[in-house]
């Protein structure tokens, strides 16, 4: 019965590819019987009809298959959708503000000269394409997020009320700012590797507008080391998302970074020019560096002489 | 309207919830002997428990994925069907969900007297 075919059609295209086969041979298997003991107990032979009926009362065929897949079919669920929400909300006049401001110098830069509507046309495509940019590297990172805790949740353990953190926990993490840092890991990451000419100073004038490259073509010999920093953080950030708190290992490992951070950006300070106004970008890389070896030396300070809250020994100790 | 509406599908959604753990308990009873869907679908129909196919079917893959049931394609009057039987962890886990169901009639029936 073609109805049937078509029914059956339409619930395997929402189900996962590893399920499809045998849950559509399953669900035609069903549907046709159901037809059969149907066409006999209304003593006519199974017609659009029938079938008609028998494909109703199985339901709508998206909810039908959202019955069989056993995973979440969305890629950020309610729990995460409301930070999404927020997080694009606070993104795009954030981005709309920072090329206005851009536009406004350019204006004070070139007062005099006759207005011109290409400045604010080239601003607005600009505007467009870095909100297109982030909206895929946020969606990404929530959806990559959705996954990891539900993955949590999946394998399940027993909760044990000795695991409950105090109530003052300096090792509670905002699960916001963490998808936050992810995020601009990642986007960092995209930028430098897929986009370098965007890493640039632009200057919009009435006329026209000028893109000023910062990185130099031998830049990228730092490139592996600086995605192995990004994939560590990145991986690091999903980790400690996924424990709901900063542990001790954790800790440390965030240490281990920051001074691979810091031994990335003396690297740099001391390395051949690989930007444009080299001397100008690595005195604020010098500054970069004062600051991460400081940071280093609080966390370890903070590692030496504070106790960290840790659940699974506090369930040990019970 | 609205009112009315509203209790209705409320009533509906509770009723729902009141049934869906039972449904496993029946499930895994009847499937002590071996059944494919629309033959078990039938049996319950006929034993007063009716189950729409859009709940049974999936709630059948579902206990299948928890290894509380397993299942085997067999071809049948040249119809290819899919035959399901308790597991022995789903039997142990019916006699359990059953003693529990008792206890459980008996407290609310005398609730409700």
């Amino acid at each position: 019965m073609e109805l049937v075919d078509r029914y059956v059609h339409e619930v395997g295209q929402y189900l996962p590819s590893r399920l499809r086969a045998d849950v559509e041979a399953e669900l035609r298997s069903l549907l046709t019987e159901s037809l059969e003991e149907r066409a006999r107990a209304a003593g006519r032979p199974a017609d659009a009809q029938l079938a008609a009926d028998v494909v109703r009362e199985f339901g709508v065929p998206r909810d039908v298959a959202s019955r069989y897949a056993p995973e979440p079919q969305y890629l950020i669920g309610p729990r995460l959708y409301p930070a999404y929400r927020m997080a694009v909300k606070i993104m795009i006049p954030l981005l709309a503000a920072v090329v206005l401001v851009l536009m406004v110098i350019g204006q004070f830069q070139h007062q005099g000269e006759p207005p011109s509507i290409g400045p604010f046309i080239r601003a607005t495509g600009s505007f467009l394409s870095t909100v297109l940019f982030n909206l895929g590297v946020m969606t990404f990172v929530f959806a990559l997020v959705e996954r990891a805790m539900h993955r949590r949740e999946a394998a399940g353990s027993a909760w044990d009320p000795a695991t409950l953190p105090p109530v003052n926990d300096p090792d509670r993490i905002s699960y916001f700012g963490r998808i936050f840092v992810l995020y601009l890991i990642a986007a960092l990451a995209l930028l430098f590797n897929f986009f370098p000419e965007w890493v640039a100073v632009v200057v919009f004038n009435n006329t026209d507008s000028r893109v000023y490259q910062l990185l130099e073509p031998a830049f990228s010999r730092y490139l592996p080391l600086l995605n192995t920093w990004w994939a560590l953080a990145f991986a690091l950030n999903l980790v400690v998302l996924r424990q709901g708190r900063w542990r001790r290992t954790t800790r440390w490992a965030d240490l281990a970074l920051e001074l691979f951070n810091a031994v990335i950006l003396l690297l740099l300070v001391i390395g051949p020019p690989v930007f444009r106004y080299d001397l100008l970008i690595k005195v604020v890389l010098q500054w970069f560096l004062i600051f991460s070896i400081i940071k280093a030396c609080v966390m370890l300070y903070r590692l030496l002489v504070r106790r960290t809250f840790e659940p699974w020994h506090a369930a040990a100790a019970k | 309207m609205v009112m009315g509406g509203t209790q209705l599908s409320l009533r509906e959604n509770l009723s729902l919830e009141l049934r869906r753990g039972a449904l496993v308990l029946a499930v895994l009873t009847e499937l002590r002997h071996e059944e494919y869907g629309y033959s078990l679908k039938k049996l319950l129909a006929d034993k007063g428990l009716e189950i729409d196919e859009g709940t049974l079917y999936p709630l059948l893959r579902r206990l299948e994925g928890q290894a509380l049931l397993k299942s085997d394609w067999r071809v049948e009057d040249g119809r290819p069907r899919r035959y399901y039987r308790a597991s022995a962890q789903g039997e142990k886990l019916a006699k359990e969900l059953a003693a529990e169901w008792q206890k459980l009639a008996g407290v609310i029936g005398a609730l409700i007297k």
